[in-house]
């Protein structure tokens, strides 16, 4: 063992209660860190999986994206002060996707797609006695939207390809089913919007935890949307899933660049929720590492504390030969091990309470279902908390080594003569 | 003097001042506390310096040890000008050249005995094994071999001098500087720490510098060097430097 590492060892253990108290703060911060990450990555993680598994990846809609509307602004400038346009328009949907075989057919031949189907999509009003809901009612072709979304396995009730089982079949959200008070098997109606109504038979029920999703959502063939939602045979969406969701965003891009129809990656989709969580995660790290500077405020006046009471043998291990370098590195040393050990501790604390936190029978029903705190506890959170607490507890230890390194020991010497 | 004789004294000589001086803070409150010291310590010599308090005793001692940089003038230790070392190489001069011995211990209380003592040796490289039995044999010839593991705080007062006496010769010093390093201690423990000086410069041919105030002791080195603002106005054995400051001389005890 080098000298350095010999002397800043005694010290600490020397000094064992003061020690403990530092690694105790720093261990607070690292583990408050790792639990604070893991239940918004916990929640995050959760959202974007099921979203990604419930949702399609990209979708192709049926209108084009508002652009600023240069003609309106050329006319306002050119004619300030005599008129002005009041408002301009986007242009109007088209309520349909032309040729969408052929596009799909298209897209599928796309190297990052790896499926493609088409969608009706519309509202609906759904009727079950006097109970009515509002649904979002999705036509699907089964075999082609399995392959894009994966609905089946969040099936409840039933099978997706029941929807082939009778005619007018449907699926419900569990949401709407339960406001609807169905089950599978029972008849309900819906309102056409040219008057009169239809019966539809529920034929299964799904349930993905994610309640936008389960709350509004139907789903029937697409010949069966179309007619109750009096398309012809126009489809106004087509789905993808991709080979990695985290491609969505560029194959969007591509695809309306391609199309000149409006495509929306699932996170645009679904950006408000994430920005959410960034917002969340942003606020997390801040308040954590808060906890994470008090606990290397805690070690710097340890430290300086250790340093003025450490004054005659700062002066005689310079009298000895040691250097300001040397000195300064005992007490750096004291701060890195005190991190490494509030690390270690912080790290077992952080996961005994991100295990505590998510075994806890805390049932959430907001954006996403649980019965638990969503916990995500992953090596990566470990390792972000690790680097916080060693960058700051370094930081808080390099003031006072740098004052023991540079210390007189002349000036010392002379005042204790 | 000629230039052979020149080359000879320079070689033997352990310390060497010409012309040092030290002036201590700046602008109108700078004061200078030495005003030109030149000095020459032999090998294997047994010096002490006398002076009162403020003559500048101290501060001549951390520039004969290379704690502290000369305002002007040289220090020479073992023939190297300190002045031309940057802080590292005077770090490297301490630990190889100088032992110090101050009033008052300064051990380490986090360590025992013999490692106080093994921590400058340490410092120098030296294998821990090695650093240890020169610690024992230290401990051991200062009457210490049973109080090894012990810390500072379980050892008496003249204990604690004796470990810090053992410390100060771990590396086998050129020299060893005490500054009052009987300062702290009763009549009796002043003298062992004497005694044991006396011992090293007899039988190992130790250089030693000690500040004292105590005239019974400055008595038993070879040579007296008196202090007075800075300035040494004498310089000689022990008997003629006392009798002309007016100071009795007691005879060693043998």
């Amino acid at each position: 063992m080098t000298p350095l590492l010999l002397v800043a060892r005694r010290h600490l253990v020397h000094n064992w209660f003061r020690t403990a108290i530092s690694v105790v703060g720093v261990a607070i911060g690292s583990c408050f860190m790792i639990a604070m990450s893991a239940l918004m990555a916990g929640f995050e993680t959760k959202f974007v999986r099921e979203t990604i598994e419930a949702s399609p990846h990209v979708v192709v809609l049926d209108e084009f994206r508002a652009a600023p509307d240069e003609f309106a602004t050329w006319l306002s400038r050119t004619l300030g002060g005599v008129a002005t346009v009041a408002s301009s328009h986007p242009r109007d949907r088209l309520n349909r996707i032309k040729k969408p075989l052929e596009l799909i057919e298209a897209l599928r031949a796309t190297e990052r797609v790896a499926a493609a189907a088409p969608e009706v999509v519309g509202t609906s009003i759904l009727n079950f006695g006097s109970r009515e809901v509002g649904a979002q009612l999705v036509g699907i072709d089964p075999e082609q939207q399995e392959r894009v979304v994966s609905t089946d396995e969040f099936m409840t009730e039933g099978r997706l390809l029941d929807l082939h089982s009778a005619s007018g079949a449907i699926i419900l959200g569990s949401g709407v089913a339960e406001r609807l008070g169905v089950k599978r098997g029972d008849t309900i109606g819906t309102a056409l919007r040219s008057g009169g109504a239809r019966a539809l038979r529920v034929v299964g029920v799904f349930h993905t935890g994610i309640v936008p999703i389960d709350a509004v959502r139907a789903y029937t063939l697409v010949t069966l949307a179309q007619q109750l939602l009096e398309l012809g045979r126009d489809v106004n969406r087509v789905v993808l899933r991709l080979h990695d969701h985290r491609e969505a965003r560029d194959v969007a891009s591509d695809v309306e660049a391609m199309t000149g129809y409006r495509t929306e990656s699932w996170q645009e989709t679904n950006a408000n929720f994430l920005s959410l969580f960034t917002l969340q995660k942003f606020i997390t790290y801040i308040v954590t590492s808060g906890i994470t500077i008090v606990a290397a405020f805690g070690i710097l006046n340890v430290l300086i504390m250790l340093v003025l009471e450490k004054l005659p043998e700062i002066a005689m291990l310079k009298s000895m030969g040691y250097t300001a370098a040397d000195v300064t590195g005992v007490f750096l040393l004291e701060g890195l091990a005190i991190a490494a050990l509030g690390v270690v501790l912080g790290s077992i604390l952080g996961y005994g309470l991100t295990e505590f936190l998510a075994s806890l029978p805390i049932p959430q029903k907001g954006l996403i279902e649980s019965e638990h705190l969503v916990m995500e506890n992953a090596p990566s959170l470990y390792v972000i908390a690790a680097l916080f607490s060693f960058a700051s507890t370094l930081v808080a230890a390099t003031l006072p080594a740098l004052r023991a390194g540079r210390l007189d020991p002349v000036v010392t010497l002379r005042g204790r003569a | 003097m000629s230039g052979a004789a020149t080359a000879t004294t320079v070689a033997t000589a352990a310390l060497r001042t010409a012309g040092l001086r030290r002036t201590l803070g700046t602008g109108d409150a700078a004061t200078e506390i030495l005003h030109g010291i030149d000095l020459e310590i032999g090998r294997g010599e047994f010096c002490s310096i006398m002076g009162p308090s403020g003559s500048g005793k101290s501060t001549l001692m951390y520039l004969l040890g290379a704690l502290d940089r000369p305002s002007a003038g040289a220090v020479e230790i073992d023939g190297v000008d300190t002045a031309r070392l940057s802080e590292s190489g005077l770090a490297a001069v301490r630990n190889a050249k100088v032992g110090f011995i101050f009033q008052f211990h300064y051990l380490m209380p986090e360590f025992s005995a013999l490692e106080n003592v093994m921590i400058p040796q340490l410092k120098k490289g030296v294998p821990a094994r090695a650093a240890r039995e020169r610690g024992r044999a230290l401990l051991a010839r200062l009457g210490l071999e049973g109080k090894l593991a012990r810390p500072p705080a379980r050892l008496s007062g003249g204990e604690q001098q004796r470990v810090a006496v053992a410390r100060s010769l771990a590396n086998r010093p050129l020299v060893v500087l005490g500054d009052e390093p009987t300062g702290n201690l009763d009549t009796k423990n002043g003298e062992s720490v004497f005694e044991l000086f006396e011992q090293l410069v007899a039988e190992e041919g130790q250089t030693i510098v000690v500040v004292t105030h105590d005239p019974r002791l400055a008595a038993r080195t070879q040579r007296i060097v008196r202090l007075q603002d800075g300035t040494v106005v004498d310089d000689g054995p022990p008997r003629e430097v006392l009798a002309r400051a007016g100071e009795r001389f007691t005879e060693p005890s043998p």
